[in-house]
């Protein structure tokens, strides 16, 4: 149980003092949020640094809000917060549904959207969504703060384009002034808590703009253009759909692991690309009605 | 049969406040003071090797170190059955994370940091972790002292292979049963290992003080046995059975896995070598995986005969244990298979070969249901695939051949009073087996399955119990008894069992699990036998009580003894209407005469019981002449499920199960053990997956990957039934249910899975992936 | 080391820590509290489940220095004025058997229904879907849950 190495801790009061001392431990720091992914790390010795920044006195981080056509999800908006956020159910249902398969409640109730991906774990349940949604990372450094497209953000594998002497300090989300209706699907052993063998998020627009995300089946989630450009060429339609879903095989290359083979894996995808697409289409036929 | 006030009831569990406030004490909640050391454990990284050289010195320099013990310093073998197990590693480690060597230190961080400087050198050799490779001619000898260990004498070890036991059954002609038969139907079937997950992990405390006392409190379903194998164990020290004291709290779960001994003898033995100081050993998630027992695996080849009107004529059943590294336990998991894999049938002739076989895989021991879950698996696919091909319903061929009282079992035993047919019926009404349910979409597909199961406790011929039962001034009892409550709800059945003889309430009644010092002796917990067994001997040290104030009050009062009655706590006199003495007036300060002279003294009973009538003794070829099994306790079950042929997933919506627990003593306990043991039989043949690597190292010891179900994971509906057929010689007619209802669960979903997808899995587990790939993949070949 | 202090069952209580060190350890081998249990220490058994500032979390993924000013309640603390209705319907229907989740089962529920009085099936269930339990197949728990919360 104990954690056999040493570190401090920081917990810093406002943004300001938490960059300068991102500032000046640079990689032997990590920032602490929830903590939930971290602990574990820590335990393991995945992770060895020399500080936590635990980020948790500075409320600016915490807010969900719609904020210029936006959805924003602060660094340390729980997935308990997205879950019960009327913004998020209304405005980004996908990540509301997704906030509901992440872990157990009790983990739900301490772990982030932010930290998902900034641990970046290839089975995260976040990515899809923020991918489909064409959501952005901010970061914030003393040099200043950059706006990341989440398309860009994950490098591979834990790994993520955050700078050394960077934090995140929330996602945007930006809302189409159209209507669109989004789905996820996880594949799961079983029904109660585990983490995704795969992932799949898919977004329709009411003007036939598609877009599917793939998690889980590869070291970093991707969007699938060759699959958008077909079904937004063709329409989506069940006959598209399933021809669609023939091209998956092509697409992504899952590996077979503790949690599944290769072969069920990319079958699931398949399935489970289909259900997404079907819920999507009938999201948005609700919408439009 | 005069009415019963507590047996029968659904008395509230006599510890259910302690549970539910916190206040229940398990053994790493107990404090031992600023004095208390710490140890880890130094895991060897092979399957199979040597143990060249072990190099402390880099640890022991670690500030904080005590000392660091490793198989040098215990040369001692021990183990239940057969002693082939050892504390630490002597020269050759047999399974991946077997313990070499600990480090105890005054912290846990300085003795984890130090077990990592521990420095061994190995040579690795070729490791074996197929039982049926281990078989071949010339496989490397995972025991080349085989021959020296000593062993229960029902046991047949193989010395020169890696057969620990071989348990052989002949029954009748199978030759001429074979040749009688209208179809045959032989087939393999496969269940791999399991864990048993209790979410406590193993703890042991230790402390050796300089008087030589040697006390030690552990989380165990077994503390009077690891006494006896501790003083055995620890003999060459000069210590005595009377030197050792089990201290058992609370145990959080225990399925088997806190049976016998397994990691609490290493803090029993670092305790010898740190005298005066308590010592910790505390396991964690990943060890209660591969460093306890796991449940055995099996191959299991099955040849059945049947008549054409589904009558059985021979079976042949030859089963294949991947029993582990050690099998002092397991191998009579072995041993128990082989006298019972008839199944709950009549068999006239009947062949079984039961072999133990060593791998380099961790040890395999008693897990609930103790090897039945296993060859039932294969037994139960194998009646649905021969009524299905002979046109019989499956139940109906079930019914023509279930086992009845009188009927001889496979070691030529007769069978116990039982209520297997009313079971198979009540299940069968309450499922409406003749009823096919429709599916609730195109993607879906239901389907129905059945299964009987048995089960007799598989223990030593004189395995007892024992207890003392003492009054207290206000005439309530202190029940002093050494069987464990696991959970499952044995103190407050033996609550209820003193509170219907002595008319003290059960509210009254207090008791806790057990000191072996201070209470009476009790075998294990383990086999399903304690509420049949120590309800005997609390029955009788209640009768024994009643019997000594009948005879005070009949002394003191002059009355006939026989008249005497007790009602609420007060002896009243069939003849006397006005007679009422209360219990309190005099169960320790005894009755007061006219001259001022008191008679009588505390009350206490003693009982205890052993079964006169069991014997292993029987020809070692056939093993027949013996009474190795005291009873079998029977049901039978059904499921209904639906699968999304898409995903292979599948959910299990109702489930029935009927068992025959002689007599319910506490009926709301019985339902308990029903609801969780079907869980946990669902959870094996859906979920569970133990995975190993090319080394022999679990990759999945943990709960992320090795997945039990969660409270989303559970049946829509769980209808338990009771059925009631006494046992000849059980309190009240009970017998013991709590491992049994798990047994039917995966061959009655394998049996659902074939009647809604036509295909017949023979392998455990069947998760989604399996259904899936199976109907994905080539059709030609489903019956593997 | 570091000396925090936390309002711990309605007490305010100090204790140093060191930046490593675990709540669910120091909870358990400090502070005396001993219904957090470890049954994994990977945030998957739900056993050391605590309600932080109302709600609940694992203590064996929480670093003790960070609830410094903060707010916990234990099965300990929830006990303290008699039985709440969870627990007494708990044991009235016999749910526990071992009653080693049953800490950290009671107070993911207590923390479900102080929002939610009158909770679904589906809600009671993925309240107590992080806490395993071995012994009693969920669904004795899941009627007693039942019993309380159901509209009369």
């Amino acid at each position: 149980m104990a954690i056999p190495f040493e570190f401090a801790y920081e917990k810093p009061a406002t943004i300001a003092d938490a960059l300068h001392l991102l500032d000046k431990w640079g990689s032997n720091a990590r920032i602490l949020a929830g903590g939930t992914d971290l602990a574990n790390e820590l335990k393991q010795g995945f992770r060895v640094p020399e500080l936590l920044v635990d980020i948790k006195g500075l409320n600016a981080l915490e807010k969900i809000k719609v904020l210029d056509d936006a959805l924003h999800i602060g660094a340390l908006a729980t997935f308990d917060m997205v879950r019960n956020s009327q913004p998020v159910r209304d405005h980004v249902y996908i990540l509301y549904e997704v906030a509901g398969l992440v872990a157990s409640s009790g983990v739900r109730n301490r772990a982030t959207v932010v930290g998902n991906i900034c641990s970046a774990v290839a089975c995260m349940d976040s990515a899809a969504p923020l991918l489909v949604h064409d959501a952005v990372v901010h970061t914030a450094s003393l040099e200043g703060e950059r706006e990341v497209p989440v398309q860009d953000w994950f490098v591979d594998n834990r790994k993520t384009l955050v700078g050394e002497k960077e934090m995140v300090s929330h996602v945007s989300i930006p809302l189409p002034k159209i209507k669109y209706a989004g789905a996820y699907q996880k594949m799961m052993r079983y029904t109660g808590e585990d983490l995704a063998a795969a992932n799949v998020g898919v977004l329709l627009m009411e003007d036939g703009a598609c877009r599917v995300a793939f998690g889980s089946v590869g070291p970093i989630p991707r969007r699938s253009p060759e699959i958008e450009s077909f079904l937004e060429k063709n329409g989506v339609n069940a006959r598209n759909i399933e021809q669609a879903k023939e091209m998956i095989g092509g697409i992504i290359s899952p590996i077979t692991d503790v949690r599944a083979t290769r072969e069920y894996r990319m079958h699931m995808t398949k399935v489970m690309f289909v259900r997404a697409m079907h819920a999507a289409v009938e999201r948005l036929e609700k919408q439009k009605r | 049969m005069e009415e019963l006030k507590y047996v029968g009831h659904s008395a509230v569990r006599v510890d259910g406040k302690e549970k539910v406030t916190g206040a229940a004490v398990y053994t790493d909640d107990l404090e031992f003071g600023p004095d208390l050391l710490y140890a880890e454990i130094v895991e060897g990284p092979h399957a199979h090797a040597m143990i060249r050289a072990i190099d402390t010195s880099e640890a022991m320099k670690v500030p904080g170190v005590i000392c660091v013990v490793t198989g040098q310093d215990f040369p001692y073998n021990f183990g239940l059955y057969m002693k082939d197990r050892f504390i630490f590693a002597q020269d050759r480690v047999r399974f991946f994370g077997e313990q070499i060597a600990a480090v105890v230190a005054r912290t846990p961080q300085a003795a984890k940091k130090a077990a990592r400087l521990v420095q061994v050198n190995y040579s690795p050799l070729p490791k074996v972790v197929c039982p049926l490779e281990a078989l071949r001619e010339g496989a490397d000898l995972i025991h080349p002292d085989l021959k020296h260990y000593e062993h229960v004498p029902w046991f047949f070890p193989k010395p020169g292979t890696n057969v620990a036991h071989h348990r052989k059954v002949r029954k009748g002609d199978v030759e001429q049963g074979f040749a009688k038969a209208d179809y045959i139907l032989e087939d393999t079937y496969e269940v791999p290992r399991y864990a048993h997950c209790a979410i406590e992990y193993h703890a042991a405390v230790a402390k050796y003080d300089h008087s030589g006392r040697l006390t030690v409190w552990a989380s165990s379903q077994s503390p009077h046995t690891q006494r006896n194998l501790f003083a055995n164990a620890l003999a060459p020290l000069g210590i005595k059975h009377n030197d050792v004291r089990v201290i058992a709290p609370h145990v959080g779960g225990g399925f088997g896995s806190k049976a016998g001994v397994t990691m609490e003898i290493i803090a029993a033995a670092i305790a010898t070598r740190v005298k005066g100081h308590p010592v910790k050993v505390l396991w964690n998630r990943e060890r209660e995986f591969y460093n306890t027992y796991q449940r055995l695996g099996v191959v299991a080849k099955l040849k059945l005969g049947v008549k054409s009107d589904g009558r059985i004529t021979a079976l042949h059943h030859s089963l294949f244990w991947d029993a582990g590294a050690y099998v002092e336990y397991g191998a009579n998991v072995v041993n128990a298979v082989g006298l019972s894999a008839i199944g709950p049938y009549r068999v006239d002739n009947a062949s079984i070969d039961s072999y133990c076989i060593y791998t380099n895989l961790p040890p395999g021991g008693p897990y609930r249901g103790f090897g039945y879950s296993e060859f039932l698996f294969g037994l139960e696919s194998h009646m649905e695939r021969i009524a299905k091909h002979l046109g019989i319903d499956p139940v109906d061929m079930r019914r023509r051949n279930a086992i009845r009282a009188g009927d001889l079992t496979a070691y030529g035993a007769k069978m116990n009073p039982n209520g297997l047919h009313q079971a198979i019926d009540a299940v069968a009404k309450e499922i409406r087996w003749h009823e096919t349910p429709s599916p609730s979409g195109p993607d879906m597909a239901i389907g129905k399955g059945f299964s009987l199961f048995w089960k007799a406790p598989a223990m030593p011929p004189n395995t007892s119990s024992s207890c003392f039962l003492k009054f207290n001034e206000d005439a309530s009892i202190n029940l002093l008894v050494s069987g464990m409550d696991l959970g499952q709800g044995f103190l407050t059945v033996m609550a209820q069992i003193a509170a219907e003889i002595l008319s003290v309430p059960v509210s009254k009644i207090r008791t806790e699990n057990p000191d072996t010092d201070r209470n009476p002796y009790e075998w294990q917990t383990v086999a399903s036998h304690v509420t049949w067994g120590c309800g005997n001997a609390v029955k009788r040290a209640a009768l024994d009580a009643r019997e000594q104030i009948f005879s005070l009050v009949a002394r003191a009062h002059d009355l006939p003894k026989d008249l005497l009655y007790l009602e609420d706590e007060v002896v009243k006199c069939k003849e006397r209407p006005g007679f009422a003495l209360p219990l309190k007036d005099f169960v320790i300060y005894g009755i007061q005469m006219e001259d001022g002279t008191f008679k009588g003294g505390p009350i206490m009973g003693r009982g205890m019981f052993m079964p006169e009538y069991a014997s292993t003794k029987a020809d070692p070829e056939t093993s027949q002449g013996g009474h190795p099994n005291v009873h079998y306790t029977v049901g039978a079950a059904a499921v209904i499920i639906e699968i999304d042929r898409q995903t292979g997933r599948v959910r299990v919506k109702k489930v029935v199960e009927a068992v025959d627990c002689g007599k319910a003593i506490n009926p709301k306990l019985v339902e308990g053990q029903i609801t969780g043991g079907i869980l946990q039989g669902i959870s094996t043949v859906l979920y569970e997956e133990m995975k190993f690597d090319h080394r022999g190292k679990m990759l999945n010891p943990n709960f992320t990957d090795y997945k039990i179900p969660t409270a989303l994971d559970i049946p829509d509906e769980v209808i338990p039934l009771i059925i009631e057929v006494p046992e000849p010689d059980g309190p009240y007619g009970a017998r013991g249910m709590g491992e049994h209802t798990m047994l039917p669960v995966a061959p009655m979903i394998a049996n659902a899975i074939e009647d809604a997808l036509g295909i017949r899995m023979k392998s455990m587990p069947i998760t989604a992936e399996k259904i899936c790939l199976a109907l994905t993949g080539s059709k030609k070949q489903p019956e593997k | 080391m570091k000396k925090i202090s936390f309002t711990l069952n309605g007490e305010l209580r100090q204790v140093d820590v060191a930046p490593n060190e675990i709540l669910l350890e120091v909870l358990r081998y400090k502070m005396g509290v001993k219904s957090p249990k470890c049954g994994c220490d990977t945030g998957d058994c739900g056993a050391c489940t605590v309600i932080l500032n109302g709600k609940a979390v694992r203590s064996c993924l929480i670093f003790a220095i960070e609830i410094n000013g903060q707010e916990i309640l234990t099965l300990e603390g929830l006990s303290k004025d008699g039985l709440t209705p969870l627990q007494k319907a708990l044991m009235d229907r016999n749910a526990f058997q071992c009653g080693y989740c049953a800490p950290g089962m009671i107070l993911s529920v207590t923390c479900l229904i102080s929002g939610n009085p009158h909770p679904s099936e589906e809600e009671i269930k993925e309240s107590i879907a992080g806490n395993l339990c071995r012994c009693t197949g969920y669904q004795p728990v899941i009627d007693a849950i039942r019993q309380i919360t159901k509209k009369q």
